[in-house]
């Protein structure tokens, strides 16, 4: 039968995709590495051996963005550029490898923590101190960067905001304006309802983990930051009446959705808002690269209104940057290229190019050219008195994906709220367990 | 590797139980042949038996893909007892085996019998319904997210005749979203099935099937008495594939659900990727492999049982 070797072969593959694709990417992704080009000192940066940049950034505009910064460097890098979903499943493999990519594009938060304290990334805590590129950046953003141990591992080089998204020309048109308390956001919903739109916009169809936009934020406004992150890691429980509450405010707001949300991705539901179907969108900044029509100065945005004056202002605002490979073998290279990634020109020219309205990390980056939607990001995030990353990066992937079960069954079933909650508690006790 | 040994099997059948005339016919194989023979099976054995042995091992540890796995027994294995999501994904197999199987099989066939008379045009309905099996399951998963989109296709022609009642989100109700998957594997499968069948009609005697009516048997029984017997072998041969498509089913529910909305799409293979891949758990993703493993093999010895005492 010639069928039968190809589907027994077929059926191992299955069990072993892993180690086999591992194995040859990892050997992709480390090509470049030994050959030692010849260094060119420009700028008095000193770039000695050829290093592998690892990214992630595989969106048209940042991918562009970022060729065009490494093209600017004076040093020899190799800059590989992998799908994001690869590059999370092979992430753990580029750092163990026998000859790692020397920097990593990653997230700051709990990924980065880990992989430091299994001793994988480079120490780079000299970035920080005295003259170090590093140096005058936030103690918030110290605080992220730094592992267990008190090191700083990670250099952030931008973060974006999230926030409740809207055109002003929509909101002229149907003479409505930003809310400013829990009320009139409610009120706003209905009155926008009542003219035919749909108040909220979202897409959780093949994104799930949108609905953990709501979720973050509701519960950094019902119950504030610090409770949120101890939930995240395990120190509270889902089915706790703190969480009950949050999932009473978020009862409250799921009539206003789009009922197409189920079938969106989030760049979907961005269609409707732009065309005047749907009136307000709660997303990350990243939003802006998908708005290319029409006059960029029309989208606006404010921050989900305070609930508990009580609370401590905080709001979710992920920062994306660079690790280093503990393994590296070019470390003064490697620390260089770094300290150039982290230098106001590169995040400036960064931020410029990859049109996501990103906010820079370091405090020397002229901001006044920003479009003002940025500058009132900047702004949001200044008074906010705590800073969250996001539900994933606050807690790990796996608890995401309990997070995405039982938030989009609680949007198709809000009034089965205990026993999702219930059920979320328990995958929750499983990841943690394991 | 299988093939190298049925060859060595069928070798043996014919050497008989006489050991030294095996010898001796194994001294015979060429030089070049055993090359062509063990060139392939050191690459299958390394890249493929090697890291599938080592699945076993991993399966029984927790490991991330960092540093070294850490043996912890047969627990991956009763943790996913206990898992709800498995068991939702365990039963979605079971249903997504018997519908994905049922409908391809059946629909291939009416196909065939409808398009094995020679008849004008009678190719061009061939290759339509074949061609659907030359795009990609991804390209197809696409496609078919396309027409189940809230305004898409199959809701404006449910519309348009009526039946406003009966539209909905398809991919995003639990409830009609892994048959609205099943039915776009189902359309991409049944064209190949039906090339199956038309191949083995081909062998039916015409004869037969002739003098029977002659005796007056019906359509009916002409079907059941006189052609289902001679497509035994073929269909046996569409019985392994379908066992085995239907347990390797990945791609398309990849590409136009991920397993959700919130589980209710989740098969043994989507499940394990997202283990091991979104969420990194490698461990428990290669438990769910050796699951998934044991089911296909479960399926082949059976299918070559099978076959073996027909020959």
């Amino acid at each position: 039968m010639s069928v039968s070797p190809h589907l027994t072969r077929r059926g191992f593959v299955l069990g072993t995709i892993g180690l086999s694709t591992a194995a040859i990417l990892s050997g992709c992704a480390t090509k470049g590495t030994e050959t030692k080009g010849d260094a060119t000192n420009g700028g008095g940066t000193p770039a000695a051996a050829a290093i592998t940049l690892q990214s992630s950034l595989s969106d048209p505009l940042p991918k562009k963005a970022l060729e065009s910064i490494v093209a600017a460097y004076p040093g020899d890098v190799t800059l590989n550029t992998v799908a994001i979903e690869q590059f999370r499943a092979q992430l753990s493999t580029y750092l163990t490898s026998q000859n790692p990519p020397d920097v990593l594009t990653w997230y700051a938060g709990s990924v980065a923590r880990d992989y430091a304290k299994n001793g994988y990334l480079l120490d780079i805590s000299d970035l920080w101190v005295e003259k170090g590129p590093a140096a005058s950046y936030s103690t918030a953003l110290k605080e992220l960067s730094t592992s267990d141990d008190g090191k700083q591992v990670f250099m952030p080089t931008n973060y974006y905001w999230w926030g409740v998204f809207y055109l002003r020309s929509s909101f002229k048109k149907w003479g409505v304006s930003e809310p400013k308390t829990w009320e009139e956001f409610i009120a706003l919903c209905d009155t926008l309802k009542s003219k035919g739109v749909n108040p909220l916009s979202n897409g959780v169809g093949t994104t799930p983990w949108m609905a953990s936009g709501w979720f973050d934020i509701l519960n950094l406004r019902v119950n504030g930051a610090a409770f949120h992150r101890e939930l995240l890691t395990g120190k509270h429980s889902f089915d706790s009446p703190e969480v009950r509450k949050v999932m009473d405010y978020y009862t409250q707001i799921v009539p206003y959705f789009d009922p197409n949300m189920t079938a969106y991705a989030w760049q979907d539901a961005v269609t409707p808002l732009v065309q005047g179907k749907n009136a307000m969108y709660l997303v990350g900044a990243f939003i802006s690269q998908n708005i290319t029509e029409g006059d960029p100065d029309d989208l606006d945005f404010f921050s989900v209104p305070v609930i508990d004056q009580s609370i401590p202002v905080a709001e979710e605002a992920p920062t994306d940057g660079y690790f280093a490979s503990a393994k590296t073998k070019n470390v003064e290279s490697t620390k260089a290229f770094l300290g150039y990634l982290a230098s106001a020109e590169a995040q400036q020219k960064f931020i410029e190019a990859a049109g996501s309205s990103n906010l820079p990390t370091s405090p020397d980056v002229d901001v006044s050219k920003f479009s003002p939607l940025v500058q009132k990001g900047l702004k949001t995030l200044a008074d906010a008195d705590q800073i969250t990353q996001f539900f994933n990066r606050d807690s790990s992937d796996a608890l995401q994906t309990t997070a995405d079960a039982a938030l989009t069954k609680f949007l198709a079933k809000p009034q089965e709220v205990d026993s999702i909650l219930k059920e979320w508690q328990a995958a929750a006790q499983r990841v943690f367990n394991s | 590797m299988s093939q190298a040994a049925s060859l060595a099997s069928r070798g043996r059948a014919r050497a008989g139980p006489d050991g030294t005339r095996h010898r001796r016919r194994l001294n015979r194989v060429p030089p070049l042949i055993w090359a062509f023979l063990l060139v392939p099976l050191v690459f299958e054995v390394a890249w493929v038996f090697w890291p599938a042995l080592n699945s076993f091992y991993i399966s029984l540890t927790k490991w991330n893909g960092a540093g070294d796995p850490r043996y912890i027994g047969l627990r991956n294995f009763q943790m996913l007892a206990a898992d709800p999501i498995f068991i939702q994904a365990l039963v979605n197999n079971v249903i997504w085996v018997i519908g994905f199987g049922g409908a391809s099989v059946v629909i291939g066939m009416c196909l065939a019998l409808a398009l094995n008379k020679p008849r004008k045009g009678v190719g061009l309905y061939r290759s339509a319904i074949y061609l659907p099996m030359v795009f990609s399951l991804a390209v197809t998963g696409l496609f078919w997210r396309l027409l189940y989109q809230p305004d898409g296709a199959v809701n404006t022609f449910l519309g348009a005749i009526g039946l406003e009642g009966i539209e909905r989100q398809w991919l995003a109700d639990p409830s009609t979203a892994l048959y609205a998957v099943l039915i776009a594997a189902v359309w991409r499968q049944c064209g190949y099935i039906m090339v199956l069948y038309l191949a083995g009609l081909k062998g039916v005697d015409p004869a037969l099937e002739e003098a029977a009516a002659v005796d007056g048997a019906n359509a009916w029984q002409r079907f059941w008495q006189i052609v289902m017997p001679q497509l035994r072998g073929v269909n046996s041969v569409v019985f392994a594939i379908t066992v085995i498509d239907s347990l390797r089913t990945f791609d398309i529910v990849w590409a136009m659900t991920r397993g959700g909305p919130y589980n209710s799409t989740q098969l043994l293979s989507t499940y394990m990727y997202q283990t091991s891949f979104t969420v990194v758990n490698l461990g428990y993703g290669s438990a769910i492999a050796v699951v998934i493993f044991l089911f296909a093999i479960l399926f082949i010895i059976g299918y070559l049982a099978r076959s073996g005492k027909e020959d």
